[in-house]
């Protein structure tokens, strides 16, 4: 196993690529009750189009199959679910689909093994049956509907539709009421074969453990599985330019709510962190707590709490969000503008940039309180070819020149996007 | 036990959990009082005037400067309703020094910051900046419009007002926007030293601490200060429920899927029935194996979300889930078959053993969470019951299906709550 400590969090990290493919990563916490596993599969709502390795056949699958299998892995061929299973442990289990990646997860503070014999057990060992597909429709359309009357998840999805034209993060992840019904149990074996190969899969485990007697209960919980070559994923062509600048729709809201995007297509995978840190500098200068533009926002009464300020990135995609609730979106989408245009002409202030330089690295050691969030952490980040200490490591990097650098190539005028929802 | 608890002064409580487990050390101040409607919007825009600025620190975005200059500590403040109670809370976390690139004591920094901004506010000519309140009352107004602004939250406050119409509980803990206009910085200001000489203090310090603690506390100037007085608050007991019929409450917004809620009374006053019903609330709703996750959910096909949650300082249950409007009818009478089952005894001896297993899991992982182990030793200071996990698991261990039968018996339908469409 390899390795690799963080002296500023006091942390380490054991990872290895186990012979199946799977990749393994052990963060051992001392004097924590709360064991925590997730088992995660590379496979997200955008992946839709891929072929597959072992018949060389090209395959296209409806909107909202990651999710679906999601909710149907739990389904035993016993007829048990293995969530009821899990809760009868005293664990808390759970799942979740992301635009990239599926994830499995429990926490508990006892019965740590039987629990991840089930868990091992059902992510290895699909049943879906005509029946039991069908029956989820009903639940999932429901989920669906739920998100309907989300202000906030339509402001995200309306930002998404006005950056990208044909690529799948547009679309809702668990799909609409429409695509989900031409969804069959063969559908989901297909993906499941080609997607839930322990080479497309990694595990994360942290709690007190000790690492090399967890890697061996793991690896004892592991069913063979034939040799796969690796899946070809076919996504709609780069598309650099935004499709419209602006999207508005009403709801029945009390305060407005808006998002701004910046659509990154500047990718480069060896800078990825360096760049995600400074374009954390530069949303906190721009409109963070301590803002100069916040304070004057907030005392116009156009702001009433911090925006969410965000870097959302995966290989298919990366976009800058600024988000929340304000009576007045225009005004903040025209300041917001206004101060970039002041930030590239006078320079960005070395002082308040060193002092949110701070600021983040305090961020990113709190980060590292909870068992949940360091491993959903290091398994997201595993996806997109990071080390979640790099953030640390990096952070003392970072110049006010290349921030400054970043600042004049994303956030420009033309990769930006509005969307709003107003009052009915 | 890491739980030390020490008199400052009377009505001042300071609470200290050591612990190595976290990368910061949290602080938390709450002041309690009893909710009033005449009080209830006054007090909630008290924080909202503290967090603009301290005698010290005049402005929020100097507090936030100095924040940030101390690696990122972050404040946060809020309106809690705990029982009877209005609770004023304040938070600031920050870094541990042990992880601190630099030789600092942050503890000691933040300890200071936060009384300052709670207990040394910005006083002009012997009131509140004027500035500062005007602004905030009409965020505070905004804040109370926006209830509606999440569905499924505004549906179960909703249930909640109806349930307690004209009683302490039923009131919105952010106020009334007819209340909003009448206050004035002076008014608001009277308040406030009204709410200090009568309120109950608490303050929470969590992390891993080396320091004098008490002296520091005692010592602070800001806490020097606060007048000596008997706290008037209210003790978090159980009352029995006033005997009625079911109240139907519908009502229509522009939504595509319905909110039900569906509030229960609890016929019953002993502490033991607490644990009672924790269990209860676990096999009708609370977990995975329960009724309403298997049976609106998973058989019926009917909901995405189905559960039910026990609020214990009112001793009640509530049922919620998220439908297809035109289900109404059929979800709820799915809903009644459930409670109907709980008093029939129709549920296992495995029910009631995921039931306890799932409970005390999340009792022994309370220390694991720093915020959730201040606010378990608070609900604990309210309702003046003093337990540590162990006595806690023993007493959820203790419960047999009878005692959940004999409770189960006890539970009505006090209100029907559904947000439906247009």
């Amino acid at each position: 196993m390899q390795i690799i400590e963080n002296l500023k969090v006091k942390e380490k990290l054991y990872i290895e690529k186990l012979e199946n493919g799977l990749t393994v990563m052990i963060i051992p916490k001392k004097n924590i009750q709360k064991k925590y596993v997730i088992f995660g599969t590379n496979f997200g709502s955008i992946d839709n189009h891929f072929i597959d390795p072992k018949t060389n056949e090209e395959i296209k699958i409806p909107d909202g199959v990651a999710h679906f299998l999601e909710h149907k892995m739990f389904e035993q061929k016993s007829g048990k679910n293995s969530l009821d299973t899990l809760s009868a442990l005293g664990v808390d289990a759970n799942a979740y689909t992301t635009n990239d990646h599926t994830a499995y997860l429990f926490e508990t503070t006892e019965n740590f093994y039987e629990a991840l014999d089930e868990l091992m057990d059902y992510i290895q060992n699909p049943y879906f049956t005509d029946e039991n597909v069908e029956k989820e429709k009903g639940i999932i359309g429901q989920e669906i509907k739920m998100y309907e009357d989300h202000p906030g998840w339509q402001v995200y999805l309306n930002t998404m539709k006005c950056m990208y034209k044909e690529n799948p993060v547009r679309d809702d992840i668990a799909g609409s009421i429409e695509s989900i019904s031409q969804i069959n149990k063969e559908i989901l074996y297909t993906c499941y074969n080609t997607f839930y190969h322990p080479s497309n899969m990694a595990l994360v485990v942290c709690g007190d453990f000790e690492p090399e007697e967890i890697l061996k209960e793991i690896k004892s919980r592991l069913i063979e599985k034939e040799k796969q070559a690796e899946i070809k994923r076919i996504y709609p062509p780069k598309e650099e330019k935004i499709l419209q600048k602006e999207k508005t729709v009403k709801m029945e809201v009390n305060t407005p709510l808006f998002m701004i995007g910046f659509k990154d297509n500047q990718q480069e995978k060896e800078n990825i962190v360096k760049k995600h840190i400074a374009i954390e500098i530069i949303l906190n200068i721009l409109l963070g707590q301590s803002s100069e533009l916040y304070k004057k926002l907030y005392e116009q009464g156009d702001l009433i709490s911090t925006p969410d300020l965000d870097y959302e990135f995966s290989k298919q995609y990366a976009h800058i969000l600024i988000s929340g609730q304000s009576k007045n979106p225009k005004e903040i989408v025209l300041k917001v503008t206004e101060k970039i245009q002041d930030l590239k002409k006078n320079g960005i202030n070395e002082e308040e940039f060193n002092r949110i330089k701070k600021k983040i690295y305090g961020n990113y050691v709190t980060e590292y309180n909870s068992v949940a969030e360091i491993s959903r952490m290091f398994l997201a980040d595993y996806f997109k070819g990071i080390n979640s200490f790099d953030y640390l490591e990096n952070y003392n990097l970072i110049t006010l020149d290349y921030t400054t650098q970043i600042l004049n190539e994303i956030f420009t005028e033309e990769n930006m996007v509005v969307s709003i929802v107003e009052t009915n | 036990m890491n739980h030390i608890q020490e008199q400052i002064k009377k009505s001042i409580t300071l609470h200290i959990i050591k612990t190595e487990k976290f990368k910061t050390n949290l602080l938390a101040v709450y002041l309690t009082t009893p909710l009033q409607k005449e009080t209830v919007t006054l007090n909630a825009l008290i924080p909202a005037v503290l967090k603009r600025g301290s005698k010290n620190m005049k402005t929020s975005e100097e507090i936030s400067k100095i924040l940030e200059e101390m690696y990122g500590a972050t404040f946060d403040c809020g309106i809690d309703k705990i029982g009877d109670n209005q609770v004023l809370k304040f938070y600031l976390e920050s870094i541990n020094n042990e992880f601190l690139p630099t030789q600092e004591n942050l503890l000691q920094e933040s300890i200071n910051k936060l009384l300052e901004i709670v207990f040394n506010p910005l006083i002009e000519e012997n009131k509140f900046k004027e500035e500062y309140v005007n602004s905030e009352k009409e965020n505070l107004k905004q804040i109370i419009e926006g209830k509606i602004d999440n569905k499924a939250q505004y549906a179960f406050t909703r249930c909640i007002e109806e349930m307690y119409k004209n009683e302490p509980y039923g009131l919105y803990k952010y106020g009334y926007v007819e209340d909003i206009a009448s206050i004035d910085s002076k008014k608001l200001y009277n308040q406030y030293n009204e709410l200090l000489k009568t309120c109950k203090i608490d303050i929470f310090i969590s992390g891993k601490i080396e320091e004098n603690i008490l002296n520091l506390i005692k010592e602070n100037e800001n806490i020097q200060k606060i007048e000596e007085h008997e706290a008037k608050y209210v003790v978090n007991s159980i009352k029995k429920p006033q005997q009625k019929e079911i109240n139907t409450v519908e009502e229509k917004m522009e939504i595509s899927q319905g909110k039900l809620v569906i509030g229960l009374d609890i016929d019953e006053e002993t502490k033991e029935s607490k644990y009672v019903a924790t269990i209860y609330n676990a096999i009708l709703g609370g977990i995975p194996t329960s009724k309403m996750f298997q049976n609106v959910r998973e058989k019926a096909s009917l909901a995405y979300t189905a559960s039910s949650s026990y609020l214990k300082h009112k001793n009640n249950i509530f049922v919620r889930c998220g439908i297809e409007i035109s289900n109404y009818e059929k979800a709820l009478e799915l809903i009644k078959q459930q409670i109907e089952d709980m008093k029939k005894g129709e549920f296992t001896e495995e029910d009631i053993n995921s039931a306890k297993t799932n409970i005390i899991a999340t009792i022994k992982s309370i220390p694991d969470e720093q915020d959730t182990e201040i606010s378990y030793y608070f609900g604990q200071e309210l309702s003046e019951i003093k337990m540590n996990f162990e006595e806690y698991e023993g007493n959820i261990n203790k419960v047999t299906k009878q005692d959940i039968i004999n409770f189960a018996n006890k539970v009505k339908i006090n209100t029907i709550y559904f947000l439906k469409g247009n």
